[in-house]
Formats: structure tokens, C-alpha cells, sequence
């Protein structure tokens, strides 16, 4: 059981966690791109540059929360 | 030298339909119906004598109990402990999952993307349903972070947006690549070390026993996670300012 006052479970946890953090929300802002593009305006390649900015953007933003969230 | 991603692939023991659906079985249904026979069989024991002095299994059940009431109570307050049962149940078969997974010959049914989706999905709708209920339309709320200036808030709300649908697919895919890497590394070693001369080949074979002692403490971790994000949804909804103890 590794108990969640333990600094090192703790913080494995946490950096197994940020990574995903980083990449799902690449994915979905990309993802939304893509599909506006694809199915709703045929907008060329804009739609997925921009979700893939967005993403990056919320990636970074959800990693810093979780960082945040655990140093506090 | 077998596929290292053949131990993943599942087929039905026979063509089993009803009402058109296709229900036949496979080795991680009946995976699933072992670990609740398990989880239930474990509890259900340990609480049977609640003695004062407690036994060894009502000791560790009650160390169980109180490790998922802590993360609770840490992560929404009091308010979250309506939600204890769900959790205590997701908590509890996700560990087993991942844990009977490591015995060899079973299935580790966590590393199916169908199964951990199906959880981060019904988990971020309940979060969401939650937060509806309890804050009607102000739930919107959730997207704009406090603190943001007007002219900042087409940028921002579509950033939150994104930011709140990345959340079922992290944990989705948080749990499923990281039980799905595990046993591929095992399985690559194991090949390595039957198909390498024994000279050599007990080299891998050693690692495989450390990486079997790192497997487990991957399968604690990762139920933790799975368990305590979902406390932080429930509480960001339940709360409405999850964001606002970020803002110091």
C-alpha cells in the first residue's frame, strides 16, 4: 500500500501523472481541430494548427495545476 | 521468438449471442468476474467477525478502508464521502485488476483501452452530471478560470474546454499504456531469456524479477491515481472553484 504521506510514492504518482496530462490534451485540442476542419468547414489544415496550439497551451496549463496542486 | 503483444490478444471461447448482441466470452470477462469473486469474497470475510482486536484480513481491510477515506477527505472534504462506495468499489477493482494481472497465466483486463475508457468515461460524466446537478447553468462556471480578463475569455474558454476533455482520455490512457507497457516489457524479456543461450540468458531473466517488483508497486500506483483524479473531477464539481486554489 503505499501510503499518500510517503514523498516518494507521492511524487512517482505525480510524474507518471503530468506526462499524460501533457499529451491527452494535445490530442483532444488537435482532435478538435481535425474534425472542424474535416466534417464542418473544410478549412484546410487551420483548424488543426490552431487545436494543436490550444492543446499545447491546455497541456502545459493542466501540468502546471497538477504541479501546483501538489506542492501546495 | 512469439509476438510480445500476443499475451493482449483475446479470443471468445465460443459464439455466444443474445438479442443480437455478441456476449460470448473471453479470458478478460472471466479475469473481471475473478476479481470481483476476489475483492467481494476478501471484504465480505474480513468484515464478518469486526472484532475489537482485529484479525489479520480485518486489519487489512480496515487499512484499505481508511487509506480511501483519507484520500477523500484530502481531496473533496467531507462532502465527498456520499461518493465513498463508488469509490472504495473502483479503487478496490482496479488494484485487483492490476494485481491478479501479474500472475502469470491470467489477463490483466486494465490493459484493454475499452475497459479503462469505459471507467474515465462514466467517471468524467458523473463528474459532470454531479456538478450539473448540484450547480445547475453555473456549472459553465467551471470553464472560466477566476481572475480572467474580459477581453482574454475567447482564448480561455476554449483552452478550458479542451483542458476539461483531455481529462477522461488521460485517464484512459494513463492506466491502460502503462499496464499494456509492463507486461510488454516482461513478455520481451521473457523471450529474450529463452531464446538467449543460458549463459547470457539468465541476464534477463533476472530483470524480469526485478520488473515483476516494479509491476507491482506500478499497480498500486496507478489504481491510487486513477482513484484520487477522480476524487479531484468529483470535487471540481462539487466545489465549483477547483481552480481557485491555483490562484495563490
Amino acid at each position: 500500500m503505499p501510503p499518500s504521506n510517503d514523498p516518494f510514492y507521492a511524487g512517482l504518482g505525480q510524474a507518471v501523472r503530468i506526462g499524460t496530462e501533457l499529451l491527452a490534451a494535445l490530442m483532444v485540442g488537435g482532435g478538435l481541430g481535425w474534425l472542424a476542419d474535416t466534417y464542418l468547414f473544410s478549412s484546410g489544415p487551420w483548424g488543426l494548427v490552431v487545436g494543436l496550439i490550444l492543446g499545447a497551451i491546455a497541456g502545459i496549463m493542466n501540468a502546471y495545476r497538477a504541479a501546483q496542486r501538489w506542492s501546495s | 521468438m512469439d509476438n510480445p503483444l500476443h499475451p493482449f490478444e483475446l479470443h471468445p471461447f465460443g459464439q455466444l449471442s443474445l438479442l443480437g448482441l455478441d456476449v460470448s466470452l473471453n479470458k478478460a470477462v472471466l479475469m473481471m468476474w475473478v476479481v470481483l469473486v476476489v475483492v467481494a469474497g476478501l471484504l465480505i470475510t474480513a468484515a464478518a467477525t469486526r472484532r475489537l482486536v482485529p484479525t489479520k484480513l480485518q486489519s487489512l481491510a480496515e487499512l484499505l478502508v481508511d487509506f480511501i477515506r483519507g484520500m477523500i477527505l484530502d481531496t473533496i472534504g467531507k462532502d465527498g464521502m456520499r461518493f465513498f462506495p463508488f469509490i472504495a468499489t473502483l479503487f478496490l477493482f482496479i488494484l485487483f485488476c492490476n494485481l491478479l494481472g501479474l500472475i502469470p497465466g491470467t489477463y490483466t483486463v486494465t490493459s484493454q483501452i475499452v475497459v479503462t475508457a469505459a471507467f474515465a468515461l462514466f467517471v468524467y460524466g458523473m463528474s459532470v452530471v454531479v456538478g450539473f446537478g448540484l450547480h445547475g447553468i453555473k456549472f459553465l462556471g467551471i470553464l472560466v478560470p477566476p481572475g480572467t480578463p474580459g477581453w482574454l475569455l475567447p482564448l480561455m474558454v476554449p483552452i478550458e474546454l479542451i483542458s476539461q476533455l483531455a481529462r477522461p482520455l488521460s485517464l484512459a490512457v494513463r492506466l491502460f499504456a502503462n499496464m499494456t507497457a509492463g507486461h510488454t516489457v516482461l513478455a520481451v524479456l521473457f523471450g529474450m531469456a529463452l531464446s538467449l543461450p543460458v549463459l547470457i540468458g539468465w541476464l534477463p531473466f533476472a530483470f524480469t524479477i526485478a520488473i515483476n517488483g516494479l509491476e507491482v508497486i506500478i499497480a498500486f500506483i496507478q489504481a491510487y491515481i486513477f482513484t484520487i483524479l477522480t476524487c479531484v473531477y468529483l470535487g471540481d464539481a462539487i466545489t465549483l472553484h477547483g481552480h481557485a486554489e491555483h490562484a495563490h
